[in-house]
């Protein structure tokens, strides 16, 4: 029989997009839970808590993670970054341009998840082949797209003159 | 970045969460059901189940009623019995949504198990119907004939007969369904994620206003302003809509009433209580940012209308946030057809005519207000394409089963498409022709037209599916994928191609609608309320909800170019029912493009004149004088002096004069058909049996395109769904109807690495009629899963392999290659 436990809750302490904050969460909320509801990051979209769709994806520690699986307990100490983390001062980054000068998405909803995929991709793989950004976006799904205009935003971020710069 | 407005993404103070307890079983009665430990939870609000539930609303009303046949009366929560694996049985509500779901794990309910119904065959022979009213689970079975079907297949050299199966398939847009009831001293505000507001928020009135009959008497005996009011809105549609509502076939009223003698009680108390209720209590319904829908959400679900009646019942807010699993298994589902199919062909090619048989498997509750009903109307008119026909027969056949709802998913008629052009490769196999040769020889050539279609559309002078057709050909480059194909075959490849061509009405001809209703004319307007702000930009109120399909930018468009401004200078405003003009249709049926852009090109328009009227006066100058451009006005000839838009907004102020406005109603005038053919190559490894798409090809027809990467994305996106619909998309249930598609795991939604390059090419046959826009978001989804199954087909034919079904993954492919033993059903 399922007995019913008081919600017990612990302060934790992470870095959220650069800022340290600490945050009261309970021992089941993930860490999509503690950013929307507890930071009230909302860019960060649950789309399926089953890990699949990537749509919570974001990076912990410097890898891109699925934020409906991972316990906001076990991101104690972590540094976090999420869509809100890739503009600066309001500007969109470069991929973010990109991808709005391409009509990469429609409905935006797996958007927070792939621009934060693809941004760490990109810093990983800084000269991708199309067949390479396709396979790092494989992990992410789009209902809308087809994801040709996503895999295009890519291209064009790549193109803009600003990468040779950076 | 992030700061997009989904529902989920809206906040209130104090809120509560809703989780549903759903039926773990597909076709049981529910014996009685023990809340008493979910009440006493920690954090619970409230536990409603059905029988509370049924006194707080009312149950949906049938809207597409066709003679003969059964809508059953349902209410938001089962209250007999449950009818499906995901039928929401009691709604908890709590202080969130952690404690929701942990009181609904307490929550115990005792059924009784009735036998499952898992498919039609199984519903044919059931003794225990699923709508007990409804006498059988038969919930429509029509013969409509066009021209001497009997007698063209007499004298027909042959008849060729095929029977093809679609399967069940999901609308799975990334964002599920949701909605948060704000409860405010001035009403409920009703925050969705839906297509249509308009209709939503009627429904949800409808639904929730269920004050008792005696009460609704003495309102509407008190309330004699009210109703006058009602009857003088009645009256006045009446006159402007007498010629649609002359055309509408009551017969299919009296055979509701025939079946359920109920239907009129309720409707009447129904409206008794919306005409009578307090205009502050009907609910506003307000949508910002949807993400993604594709049909599923222009049903108004049983979900919503439960937590709205919750709210309204607890006076406290509540939001529901489908997860996935909910959305699986019970949002909706569509595509399961069966179809039998016999043509009447002369061995020179020649059609002559089809008979249809078509059974759909229709779930256990009717999709409100799109059910299953409109759809099988839709496929019945469109099934004969653009070819030429002597006769032609439909039997339309719905049936219940114990599965999810059958909803509308882009291009909801779509296998009308998939039989006839899979039927068409079938015909020019047995004949020995090409299937491109056997297109041409009945498709419609341009000087034949304007033409009726068999089934009643007039097919105008525009409808260019020929050219489509041909330009596709000269693309396709047959010669060459020949020698390809010879080549492959040497490596253990198999290569194919398929062809597909359709028209869709888009918005169709003025006598499209008709057809698949009489009197669906009545759906057609379109309003658009164009505001001249105080800061000289121009705001465009619409009723149509963008989940995707960048209404935004393309409106916006419209608008600028019609006004000489920038586009910056215009903002589309959507979503909010006390801001944005009536519309029953809203967004859906491809309306967007067609309805809502014409509709706001003729707003500009209006609006247009207006400024200039003003500007006239301002600079006493007369209007023939003026012109427009980026946003000022000056007299022609002389552009030195000019005055902004926002000289003319502030002139009006300081006279006291409202602001500038004007309105523009559309019903997509002469309207006209999109078009296209696709054409798919396949490479079918027998190995794996997965299948590569090495080329994909759209040449499409959509006449003037306002935007095209807007076009070029939703042609696109739809053909992406067709291809998981054909390779990998399957909502599965078992033969005890129990559902076996709960993650996405085994829901496969096609990713980067699986959707092909696509190229599109745009015919854009020029119309010369203004506003004539049309629309292009279901096409995607109509067109491909025909090509692809085509090219599987041809890919494998001289191995024997005939495709009668529209599920291909790579076990089945196997199997119908005689690699592997056939294993599956």
């Amino acid at each position: 029989m399922l007995k019913l436990e008081p919600e017990r809750s612990r302060a934790i302490a992470l870095s959220v997009n650069g800022k340290r904050v600490e945050v009261e969460v309970n021992c089941r909320d993930t860490l999509v839970d503690a950013l929307r509801e507890k930071l009230g990051l909302t860019g960060t979209h649950v789309g399926c808590e089953q890990g699949i769709c990537g749509a919570c994806t974001v990076i912990v520690d410097g890898s891109p993670a699925r934020a409906c699986l991972v316990l906001a307990l076990q991101a104690e100490g972590s540094s976090v970054t999420t869509i809100e983390g890739l503009s600066h001062d309001g500007e969109p980054s470069r991929l973010q341009q990109a991808c709005m000068d391409a009509t990469s998405f429609q409905c935006a909803f797996c958007a927070p998840g792939i621009l934060v995929s693809l941004t760490w991709f990109l810093d990983e793989t800084p000269s991708p082949t199309r067949s390479e950004i396709k396979m790092a976006l494989a992990g992410n799904l789009c209902r809308c797209t087809g994801y040709a205009s996503i895999v295009d935003g890519v291209e064009r971020a790549l193109n803009d003159p600003r990468s040779e710069i950076e | 970045m992030g700061h997009g407005n989904f529902v989920d993404d809206h906040r209130i103070d104090d809120v509560l969460h809703a989780a549903f307890l759903r039926s773990p079983l597909p076709h049981a009665r529910i014996v009685g059901i023990d809340i008493s430990r979910a009440q006493a939870a920690a954090g619970v609000a409230a536990v409603f189940t059905g029988r509370e539930m049924k006194r707080m609303t009312n149950p949906f009303l049938p809207v597409a009623m066709q003679d003969g046949l059964y809508t059953p009366l349902f209410w938001p929560l089962a209250n007999d019995r449950v009818r499906f694996v995901g039928d929401p049985v009691v709604l908890v509500v709590a202080e969130s949504r952690h404690l929701a779901e942990e009181a609904v794990d307490l929550i115990e309910v005792e059924y009784e198990a009735l036998h499952p119904i898992a498919n039609t065959t199984q519903a044919r022979s059931a003794r225990d119907p699923i709508w007990p009213r409804a006498d059988a689970n038969v919930l429509l079975d029509k013969t409509f004939q066009y021209g001497d079907v009997d007698q063209a297949f007499a004298r027909a050299d042959r008849v060729i007969s095929e029977t093809f199966s679609s399967h069940r398939q999901a609308n799975q847009p990334m964002e599920t369904r949701g909605c948060v009831v704000e409860i405010t001293p001035s009403g409920p505000i009703f925050h969705c994620s839906h297509q249509n507001s308009h209709a939503l928020k009627w429904v949800l009135a409808m639904s929730t206003s269920a004050a008792p009959v005696w009460r609704s008497l003495r309102s509407l005996a008190a309330g004699r302003k009210q109703v006058a009011a009602f009857v003088r809105g009645l009256r006045s549609f009446a006159k402007e809509n007498r010629s649609e509502l002359k055309k509408r076939d009551n017969s299919g009223l009296l055979s509701q009433i025939k079946r359920e003698p109920r239907t009129p009680i309720w409707i009447a108390k129904v409206l008794a209580n919306v005409v009578t209720a307090d205009r502050s209590t009907l609910p506003r319904v307000v949508g910002a940012d949807v993400g993604g829908s594709f049909g599923l959400k222009t049903s108004v679900s049983r979900e919503e209308v439960a937590v709205c009646g919750a709210a309204r019942a607890l006076g406290r807010s509540i939001k529901w946030i489908e997860d996935r699993y909910e959305n699986l298994a019970a949002s909706g589902s569509a595509r399961e057809e069966s179809t039998t199919m016999s043509v009447a062909v002369n061995d020179d090619g020649r059609l002559l005519a089809f008979r249809v048989h078509m059974t759909m498997d229709a779930g256990a509750y009717p999709a409100a207000p799109a059910s299953a009903a409109a759809i099988i109307g839709s496929m019945r008119v469109m099934m004969p394409g653009t070819y030429r026909l002597e006769a032609y027969e439909h039997r339309s056949e719905i049936i219940a089963t114990n599965k999810s709802s059958y909803v509308a998913y882009r291009g909801p008629w779509a296998n009308e498409t998939w039989v006839r052009e899979r039927m068409l490769d079938v015909v020019a196999r047995e004949l020995g022709m090409s299937a491109t040769d056997l297109r041409l020889k009945n498709m419609y050539c341009p000087e034949e037209l304007p033409t009726p279609m068999i089934t009643g559309p007039t097919l105008d002078t525009r409808m260019s599916a020929r050219r489509t057709l041909e330009r596709a050909i000269a693309e396709a480059d047959l010669e060459r994928f020949e020698s390809d194909r010879s080549a492959a075959r040497a490596d253990g490849r198999c290569l194919g191609v398929g062809f597909a061509t359709y028209h869709e009405g888009a918005p169709g001809p003025p006598d499209f609608l008709d057809a698949v209703m009489p009197g669906g004319g009545l759906l057609a307007n379109e309003t658009v309320r164009a505001e001249l702000r105080q800061d000289g930009s121009v705001d465009i109120f619409t009723a149509q909800m963008p989940s995707g399909q960048s209404h935004e930018t393309t409106f916006a468009q419209v608008a600028a170019d019609e006004l000489s401004v920038s586009l910056s200078q215009v903002r589309v405003v959507w979503g909010d029912t006390d801001r944005t003009p009536f519309s029953a249709a809203g967004t859906g049926g491809s309306r967007g493009g067609a309805m809502g852009g014409g509709a706001t090109m003729l707003a500009s328009r209006n609006l247009r004149s207006k400024i200039l009227e003003e500007a006239a006066a301002i600079m006493e100058a007369t209007v023939e004088d003026l012109s427009i451009s980026d946003g000022h006005i000056s007299v022609v000839g002389v552009p030195a002096i000019s005055i902004s838009f926002e000289r003319v907004a502030q002139e009006r102020t300081a006279r006291g004069d409202p602001i500038l406005e004007a309105f523009a109603r559309y019903d997509g005038g002469p309207g006209g058909w999109v078009q296209a053919t696709h054409v798919a190559f396949v490479d079918i490894c027998l190995e794996t049996g997965t299948v590569a798409i090495p080329r994909y090809l759209v040449v499409e027809d959509c006449g003037e395109i306002i935007h095209p990467a807007v076009v070029e994305g939703q042609i696109r996106g739809g053909v992406a769904q067709g291809v998981g619909a054909v390779f990998f998309e399957k909502l599965q249930y078992d033969d005890q109807a129990n559902f076996q598609s709960a993650t996405y795991m085994d829901y496969l939604i096609p990713t980067a690495v699986e959707i092909p390059d696509i190229e599109i090419i745009h015919l854009q046959t020029p119309a010369d009629i203004e506003a004539n826009y049309r629309g292009v978001g279901e096409g995607g989804l109509i067109g491909s899963p025909a090509a692809l199954t085509n090219a599987v087909e041809d890919a494998l034919a001289h191995l024997g392999v005939r495709i009668t079904e529209q599920h291909l993954p790579p076990t089945r492919i196997l199997e119908l290659a005689g690699v592997i033993p056939h294993q599956t059903v």
